[in-house]
């Protein structure tokens, strides 16, 4: 009986996860397959009445769409690794060097996410046209990761403040450099944090818009957030086809999560919460 | 002592050297991209530099400083600000926590909860604005739908009630950031030994006991992370706002970083939006001080 | 050995620089057209012209965001950082004098003379609205004005005529709507959330009983009873079920979605709709739609609202005189007459709205220059952008009656008497 209560529980408790993840995306996925009559139509309708796949061909051909997915996914895939890699270093020397001034070192960098962007966006613009980078992957790979570096520089401190020294005392005893330990021992013990760190940065890159829009505005080199206001007009809001690229624009981000949440939640350590 | 070359420095550094060599990445990234902006941010925060006069900037010292004290939209919008991050911080801690211990319950397949658990960050945030807004739609959207179902026929006008609306922004809010904050905690939640759970089991503790005793207490430096961007993302909230109600009716549901857009993008007043995000930057920074205080000193 | 590498060098420099010169020859214009209902297309189609006609010029459009919004923060990021890429801007026409406020674009009078003489050809509202201090700020592209359309099919039926003045439309509405007896009929519909048609929505019953907003020089002339007068015309209607009760929540789209679904008798909106309302696959109204000027106030006269987009010429561009030439060729009669035939864009001048090849493609247009003609321009001011904010927040909170009439104006008065003066 007890047994049963508690499968039945979890049970329950999945439903709520997935209704509260899935619903959002079930809609926009549902309101793609509609006509935009039916989206105004009283009693509101949740299943398309008559699914059409023209909203597709429509976002497809209205804009570049794959074009803007690549350029999407080189931003977002370079500031990821690139704030990994300068993350990885900094939260390294914070968590675990003796270093005077740590916690201010800390402070700064955190600090530096607490101005809205929009207030630091024409310098950047500027900055960027005097190294002449508009319309460039770089233009956008490097704020991008000056944008993730608080989070991934806490986040990796954290993990790294997490794992014993003495895994990596014993490796630096056996000859292995600072950095060396770093790369062997306490990168992987902290997986689910560099996992974590990337997902998030990877995420956030991907769903950027404000610098996107005002520095890669040439066609080429625009990303997917900017293409996607463009299916609306001054008064025009075509629900279902800006949905239909949503999903385009959302299934590549899902697919990458659930490939790597098995390497955030999966770690070498012995981890885990008894059910 | 002997003279280290800087060469031999660079084979075998000290402490100091190594830790300047792998935070000079960090701060080369740092000095190109923000400390020129907010440089320029803050000396424009001391000018008149009010485009519609013709774009010349005048000193004024700490006038602008003045003026926002006095201002009542400043404190409409700081207050629905703060009223925004009280309530969706420790709201997107609960809501996340108690996500990602679902989401870590031994599933056959644990991919579809996981995905559920993180898809919500994956949709970008302007979008999840808007589409939100349908939802709460007075007459096309879900909610009032659902509600009609179970009997109440007056359709509810969510956006248009100023509590109504903070509530509806709220609601999207901690829907989207307890993803990211799962997101932490569940990987924060890998790095708890099983042995201390085996230990507290045999030693007769309850699942709560257990949960209070050893899993907060191992969770608590992921919980101060993920606590601390949330907090500083809370401050500086736009997107949700500005789609759902383009800070309405009136002004109800402005906050701080909306005021900052529109003074900067829409009254083109650059003297005063750079005051006010210097502001902002106080604000944040009293905040999240305490959080960080504590992040730095465990070791 | 030296020799020949000598020779081989001067030839490759040479055939570079041969290889260059048509490019260093040509200018490259850029040209920022907006979003899709600005009609990227057809602007490329008259570029194309140009560029035929005057080969030493090519030009690239540049797309910002989708809306007016996205497109305000595209430009003032640019123009803030002085950027000289794009040397002509496509801007609204409430627009012209904030951005000759903000510097940002140049003067036309050396390249399309002084503005009487410049101006004169287009409609006199564009005389006002583009001229700031005796400078050419702006060159009109396409206008626009707001209608009412209405369904034809319904007043014939319940034999009513096109009503003069809001108590009739009222009355013609509760009429039509007890007649029909759907509960989802909607009498009129107008925009009321906070986006820049609000501020036609506060303008529109004000305007119409004679007042005006601001003075020639600018000054704030409100009328605070008149005004009071005019939102709660909206309001009354909300009463007495003839507006939707969540009017703060539409949005121009909306109402010509609703249109299109057959659940609205009266609408008002912008020039666009007639094509929505009229071609669109999904529209159950197709053949019953009637436009005319809107109504009056009772004692008022008509007034409508005009809009209309504007080519400007950056003030950081290195090409002012060849982007001039251009701005001239994209603002003049026969452009007006291309983008009226093809697009339905209304035409910047008279003239063109008899014209037989544009009446051909859109009939309408002979009944509704009238309406343009005596359409008016929201107010003129460097700072348009607070004076937007702050009639349409205030507009759509007096609309989802968070704020009373008296208050909303009240506080429109207190705020922007300081901004014009």
């Amino acid at each position: 009986m007890k047994l049963f209560d508690a499968r039945a529980l979890r049970l329950i408790a999945a439903g709520l996860v997935l209704i509260n993840g899935f619903f959002p995306a079930l809609w926009i996925l549902l309101s793609s397959l509609k006509t935009e009559a039916e989206l105004v139509s009283k009693p509101i309708s949740y299943w398309p009445q008559n699914p059409t796949l023209a909203n597709y061909v429509r976002a497809f051909n209205d804009q570049p769409l794959p074009h803007y997915l690549l350029n999407s996914a080189l931003v977002a895939i370079g500031s990821t690794l690139l704030s990994l890699a300068v993350a990885t270093l900094a939260a390294y020397a914070i968590a675990r060097l003796n270093l005077k001034r740590r916690q201010l070192i800390l402070t700064c960098i955190v600090a530096s996410s607490m101005f809205p962007l929009v207030t630091l966006l024409v310098p950047i613009f500027e900055t960027m046209r005097t190294l002449g980078l508009l319309n460039t992957y770089t233009a956008l790979i490097l704020p991008y990761t000056v944008l993730n570096l608080p989070v991934c520089t806490l986040v990796l401190v954290s993990f790294f403040q997490g794992i014993p020294r003495d895994l990596e005392n014993a490796a630096m005893i056996d000859g292995c450099t600072r950095l060396g330990a770093l790369w062997r021992v306490v990168l992987p013990l902290a997986a689910p944090g560099v996992f974590t760190a990337g997902i998030l940065a990877f995420v956030n890159a991907w769903d950027e818009f404000l610098l996107a829009l005002s520095l890669n505005s040439s066609a080429a080199m625009r990303t997917l957030p900017v293409g996607i206001t463009l299916y609306q007009g001054e008064f025009a809001f075509p629900w279902p086809i800006i949905s239909a690229a949503l999903i385009v624009a959302i299934v590549p981000v899902a697919v990458l999560i659930a490939l790597f949440q098995e390497r955030v939640v999966g770690g070498l350590t012995q981890g885990g919460l008894k059910g | 002592m002997t003279k280290q070359g800087w060469l031999d420095r660079l084979r075998d550094p000290s402490e100091k050297t190594l830790g300047l060599l792998l935070l000079a990445p960090a701060f080369a990234l740092l000095a190109l991209i923000v400390v020129y902006p907010i440089g320029r941010l803050i000396f424009n925060s001391f000018y008149d530099l009010r485009l519609s006069g013709g774009g010349g900037a005048k000193f004024v010292g700490l006038e602008n400083y003045a003026l926002v004290w006095a201002d009542a939209d400043f404190w409409n919008a700081t207050r629905n600000t703060v009223l925004i991050t009280v309530i969706t911080v420790p709201g997107a801690l609960v809501v996340g926590l108690a996500l990602a211990l679902l989401a870590n319950l031994p599933f056959k397949r644990q991919w579809p909860v996981r995905l559920a658990l993180l898809l919500p960050w994956a949709l970008p945030l302007s979008f999840a604005g808007l589409i939100f807004a349908w939802f709460f739609h007075t007459e096309y959207g879900v909610v009032n739908d659902l509600l009609r179902r179970v009997g109440l026929t007056e359709p509810t006008m969510w956006l248009l009630r100023p509590p109504l609306a903070m509530a509806a922004i709220c609601l999207t809010i901690i829907w989207k950031t307890s993803s990211f904050m799962a997101l932490i905690l569940l990987a924060g939640l890998q790095m708890i030994p099983k042995s201390l759970y085996e230990a507290a089991e045999v030693d007769g503790a309850s699942r709560w006991q257990q949960f209070w005793a050893i899993t907060i207490p191992m969770l608590m430096p992921s919980i101060v992370v993920a606590l601390i961007f949330r907090t500083i993302t809370a401050l500086q909230t736009f997107d949700i706002p500005y789609t759902m109600t383009k800070g309405g009716p009136g002004n109800a549901t402005e906050t701080l970083a909306m005021l900052i857009h529109k003074t900067t993008i829409d009254y083109l007043d650059l003297g005063y939006g750079s005051t006010l995000a210097v502001c902002m930057f106080v604000l944040s920074m009293l905040v999240t001080a305490l959080y960080l205080r504590r992040v730095g000193q465990s070791a | 050995m030296q020799r020949r590498f000598t020779l081989a060098t001067a030839l490759a420099a040479a055939a570079l620089i041969f290889a260059s010169l048509p490019a260093l020859a040509q200018t490259q214009l850029r040209v920022f057209s907006g979003g899709q209902n600005q009609r990227p297309d057809l602007m490329r189609k008259l570029f194309d012209q140009y560029q035929k006609a005057n080969p030493g010029v090519s030009i690239n459009i540049e797309t910002g965001g989708g809306t007016s919004e996205l497109q305000r923060q595209y430009l003032s990021t640019v123009l803030n950082a002085k950027d000289s890429t794009i040397d002509i801007y496509l801007i609204d026409i409430v627009n012209p004098a904030q951005y000759y406020g903000a510097g940002w674009l140049e003067p036309l009078n050396a390249y399309v003379g002084e503005p009487s003489v410049a101006l004169k050809p287009y409609l006199p509202v564009y005389a006002t609205s583009n001229v700031v201090d005796g400078k050419v700020a702006a060159m009109p592209a396409f206008a626009d004005a707001m209608f009412m359309y209405y369904r034809k099919d319904l007043l014939e039926k319940y034999k009513i005529a096109e009503p003069k003045t809001w108590d009739e439309l009222v009355a013609s509405s509760k009429k039509i709507q007890a007649g029909e007896g759907r509960s989802n009929l909607q009498g009129l519909s107008i925009q009321g959330a906070p986006i820049e048609g609000a501020v036609c929505t506060f303008l529109l019953p004000y305007w119409s009983q004679g007042k005006d907003f601001n003075d020639a020089s600018g000054k704030l002339t409100l009328d605070r009873a008149a005004a009071s007068r005019g939102l709660q015309q909206w309001l009354n209607m909300v009463d007495a079920g003839v507006i939707k009760k969540n009017v703060a929540e539409v949005k121009t789209p909306d109402t010509v979605n609703e249109f299109k679904a057959g659940q609205v008798v009266f609408a008002i909106n912008w020039s666009w709709a007639w094509d929505r309302l009229n071609d669109d696959a999904d529209s159950q109204v197709r053949g019953k739609v009637g436009v005319m000027a809107l109504p009056a106030v009772a004692g008022g006269k008509s007034a409508t609202c005009v809009g209309g987009w504007q080519w400007a010429v950056s003030a950081f561009s290195k090409h002012k005189a060849e982007a001039a030439r251009l701005v001239k060729f994209m603002a003049a009669p026969e452009a007006s007459r291309f983008l009226a035939a093809q697009g339905s864009l209304l035409p910047t001048s008279l003239a063109v709205y008899t014209d037989p090849e544009v009446l051909k493609a859109a009939p309408w247009f002979k009944d509704a220059a009238k309406a343009v003609v005596a359409g008016r321009s929201r107010p003129m001011s460097r700072d348009y952008g607070q004076v937007s904010d702050v009639i349409r927040t205030t507009t759509s909170a007096v609309l989802a009656r968070t704020k009373t009439p008296d208050e909303g104006v009240g506080e429109i008065s207190s705020r922007l008497a300081r901004v014009m003066r």
